[in-house]
């Protein structure tokens, strides 16, 4: 009796670290058959000349020309709209967080809260739309030019997306500044103004430089939005110059790509795209390892300065300077809270006049198109998705939280690859989904292998999420158990696993939200078709996607209506999940308290 | 399934400790400790913070086994069991070793199912036998009257008081030959510790208690056996009377006359 129980302990231990270390099979699995589908293109076309090639030409049978496949443009397009739309959200988001942690008045500050949770979660492709139909037509007349495609529209948007995601991070270690940092600048006689731009803000450095290198990653990655407003042009990126990025170019080509050269030479972008991200990450996880508070250092340095001066002392007035930034961060607030507030009415209120009985629920075919199949499609792929990354995201936070050794190398690896996973765009699972579980294991199409890929995308907000709770259960409900010859399977089951159920149900709404808005990952796996669905075996398009669908297919009625009544629906599903989220933390923390 | 044995205990003595040292990592923070509990006696350890007499007592039933980087050398031995032996059986110890920690740490479950908690643990799944072992646990603890009609309440919701007394209760389920307890009173309030000592006092007629205290009062109240520990050592263990008035070591005087700590 009492090996059998033993081994059942150590099979769960396997079975848990087997969970934690998928997340690295996963990472290891998407570069290997990315660079494995990438080769041909490499072989023929030659890295170098891939890599540095100013001509993007794949075969067309109405021109002449010889196939020619430089990507150089490409990643010049990407690396400039990155720079340019991190540069400008970068700001906008810090002084939205400065504004939020240190300016904004108590009431407002949870709405502040849910409004930069409500945008993070719009879709991208709901951003793209509104630059396509509202800021792009605006630019035309402003500026009197014959098209706006450009690097100018993509960078507004794409600065505008990047918003919710720095200013959160921002916004979280301002809060971990230690309160008597700033309580000791003001007892020396600073304002608040200068406590907060020249102690706080320094002391949060590590921090927000962590969120500006996630924010280059999401705009190197970011597809679906670009690819509505970079256009398609075989220039270097200008200001109204239609270009390309490396992820508008996959997505916008691999739909009639031949086999031969052409997509391969697709899917080596990704592979390319891939290797930036990597990068990314790892100058991210070298931020994340010296993140301590660095506000020591800083005082260190002021103090060495001002004995060089110490003879002459003149005592006046200053931080001029640090209250026109409090100025500036006020007017930079208020302006990003209109503009996204600008995007969602605008989106709604185009929208929700499409909404028509027969457009939500009427039978879709070619006669007329519906949304009935994205419900359900929508909501099949939900299933599915998450019923296969709870059971591997609880299973890898259990590891995580109850039996891994804390600081060991193992652990450090794998959170290493979890981040690195969560890091990856989109467009690449995508291409990963259609290579791997398309190709290679013959799944082909469908919905089945849109579930699939969509599980490795929500796989690491659930194994986050629920670590999270497990590691807030406290230490001392373990020892009573214990303490009473309980086994460590049975506690983790019965007594930390239950507590963490926040937690879990928190994750699998994250993760729904993640999954609607989803649509470059979807396009090329699951497709994007208009009819219902008749199992995990046929094709169907999500919302999101038919959206895409909507704007892309020909002959559709109404095509812009359909697309603004499908936003419209996006963004009620992420302003009803997000309320979700709010009132599940809400009542468990009440729970905890009683 | 096997039933769980309770350990024999035939001489003077539950648990004896025979020249124990313990590391974490690499600082030594119990030295040869040599020390015997008799059997159905209290007996407190005091001293000041750090010096080592909460590390013993997690040693006991095995606490100390979670803590990372901790070795033993020495034997602690139940009766004539020794429980660091490979052959020994962690549930079956914890179960005849029970313990009380610091903080009241209930479960985030209903009362009931607090005290159910440690029975289940064991295979009992019948319902009347739950029940009785709720009433009779809960009883030992003397808070049946108070908590009856709240059985089905979460145990997060009672007082300080009740709750460390529910985790009394908790550890009475399995019943346990012994019952650590690790400074049990020191989060509560003088009524709440009252309560509790007296309880103490009850207890020690079918089990072994062993307690960790700050308050020396409380040694000298309900102790029938006190111990001294000082960075480490255990510097002397005599009856408690003894101890607070002709204490043999100079250090133990100090201590208890309050010209230390």
């Amino acid at each position: 009796m009492r090996n059998v129980a033993l081994t059942k302990e150590n099979v769960a231990k396997a079975v848990f670290i087997a969970f934690a270390a998928f997340s690295i099979l996963a990472v290891f699995a998407i570069v290997f058959f990315l660079l494995y589908q990438s080769i041909p293109a490499f072989r023929q076309i030659g890295f170098f000349n891939f890599l540095f090639g100013t001509t993007w030409a794949p075969k067309n049978e109405s021109l002449p020309v010889a196939e020619r496949f430089g990507i150089f443009p490409m990643i010049v397009g990407s690396v400039a709209l990155t720079i340019t739309s991190v540069a400008l959200g970068g700001v906008l988001a810090i002084f939205t967080a400065v504004f939020v942690v240190y300016y904004c008045p108590k009431k407002l500050k949870p709405v502040f809260h849910q409004l930069i949770n409500l945008l993070a979660g719009i879709p991208s492709i709901v951003y793209g739309y509104f630059g396509l139909t509202f800021l792009m037509p605006l630019m035309v007349k402003i500026f009197h030019i014959p098209q706006a495609y450009g690097l100018l529209s993509a960078t507004l948007i794409l600065s505008l997306m990047l918003v919710p995601t720095v200013a959160s991070i921002t916004k979280n270690s301002l809060e971990s500044v230690p309160m008597n940092y700033y309580e000791g600048a003001l007892a020396l006689g600073c304002s608040k103004n200068q406590t907060v731009f020249k102690v706080c803000l320094p002391a949060a450095k590590n921090g927000i430089l962590a969120a500006i290198i996630l924010g280059v990653g999401r705009a190197v990655g970011e597809t679906m939005a670009v690819q509505f407003l970079v256009g398609s042009g075989d220039n270097y990126p200008a200001l109204f110059l239609p270009f390309r990025t490396m992820t508008s170019s996959i997505v916008l080509e691999m739909g009639y790509a031949d086999d031969a050269l052409h997509k391969p030479a697709l899917v080596a972008i990704g592979f390319i795209l891939l290797l930036f991200i990597l990068v990314i990450n790892l100058c991210l996880a070298a931020v994340k390892r010296n993140d301590s508070i660095s506000g020591n250092k800083l005082f260190n340095r002021k103090v060495k300065e001002s004995r060089g001066a110490i003879s002459k002392f003149s005592w006046h007035k200053t931080g001029s300077a640090q209250d026109i930034l409090c100025i500036l961060s006020y007017c930079i607030a208020a302006l990003v809270a209109v503009m996204l507030l600008f995007v969602v009415g605008f989106v709604l209120i185009k929208g929700v006049g499409g909404l028509t009985w027969n457009f939500l629920f009427g039978k879709s075919g070619n006669a007329q198109v519906t949304l009935a199949p994205a419900f359900v499609s929508t909501g099949m792929v939900i299933l599915l998705a998450l019923l296969i990354a709870l059971p591997f995201g609880i299973g890898a936070a259990i590891f995580l939280s109850e039996y891994a050794k804390k600081g060991s190398r193992f652990v450090k690896i794998i959170n290493l690859f979890i981040d690195t996973l969560s890091g990856v765009p989109s467009v690449v699972f995508g291409l990963f989904g259609m290579v791997f579980f398309g190709n290679i294991l013959g799944i082909g199409t469908n919905l089945l292998n849109g579930s699939l890929t969509l599980s490795l995308i929500v796989l690491p907000t659930v194994i986050r999420s629920t670590e999270q709770s497990l590691t807030e259960v406290p230490d001392s409900m373990r020892e009573a158990s214990y303490a009473l010859g309980a086994s460590k399977v049975r506690t983790i089951f019965v007594v930390v696993l239950p507590q963490a159920l926040s937690g879990i149900i928190t994750s699998v709404i994250l993760s729904i939200g993640r999954i609607v808005s989803e649509s470059a990952a979807l396009i090329y796996t699951a497709g994007a078709v208009a009819y219902m669905p008749q199992g995990y075996f046929s094709r169907g398009a999500t919302l999101s996607v038919m959206m895409w669908f909507f704007n892309s297919a020909d002959g559709i009625a109404d095509a812009q209506a359909k697309c603004f009544a499908t936003a419209a629906i996006l963004i009620l599903c992420v302003l009803i999940l997000n309320i979700l989220v709010t009132v599940i933390e809400k009542t468990f923390r009440k729970r905890s308290n009683r | 399934m096997k039933a769980i044995e309770k350990f024999e205990i035939n001489g003077e003595y539950a648990l004896t400790v025979e020249n124990m040292n313990l590391w974490y990592g690499s600082f030594q923070a119990l030295k040869g400790i040599c020390m015997n509990f008799p059997k159905n006696n209290l007996t407190a350890m005091i001293g000041p913070s750090g010096c080592g007499k909460s590390t013993l007592i997690k040693s006991l039933n095995r606490m100390n086994d979670l803590v990372e980087g901790c070795r033993i050398t020495g034997t602690i031995k139940v009766g004539d069991t020794d429980i660091y032996d490979k052959k020994c059986d962690l549930p079956r110890l914890r179960k005849n070793v029970g313990m009380v920690f610091q903080r009241p740490n209930p479960l985030a479950m209903s009362v009931y199912e607090n005290i159910a908690y440690g029975p289940k643990t064991f295979g009992i799944k019948n319902r009347s036998m739950l029940d009785e072992i709720v009433e009779r646990s809960l009883k030992g603890a003397a808070m049946w009257e108070e908590v009856k009609d709240r059985l089905n309440k979460s145990a997060l919701g009672l007082s300080g008081g009740q709750q460390q007394r529910l985790c009394i209760a908790r550890a009475l389920s399995v019943e346990p030959q012994v019952l650590l307890m690790d400074e049990p009173t020191s989060a509560l309030d003088p009524i709440s510790t009252g309560k509790i000592e007296e309880l103490c006092l009850e207890l020690k007629k079918s089990m072994t208690v062993i307690m960790v205290t700050h308050n020396m009062q409380q040694a000298f109240r309900i102790a029938d056996k006190t111990a001294y520990f000082l960075l480490g050592e255990m510097i002397e263990m005599a009856d408690t009377s003894v101890i607070f008035s002709h204490p043999r070591d100079k250090r133990t005087d100090d201590y208890i006359n309050g010209r230390f700590g």
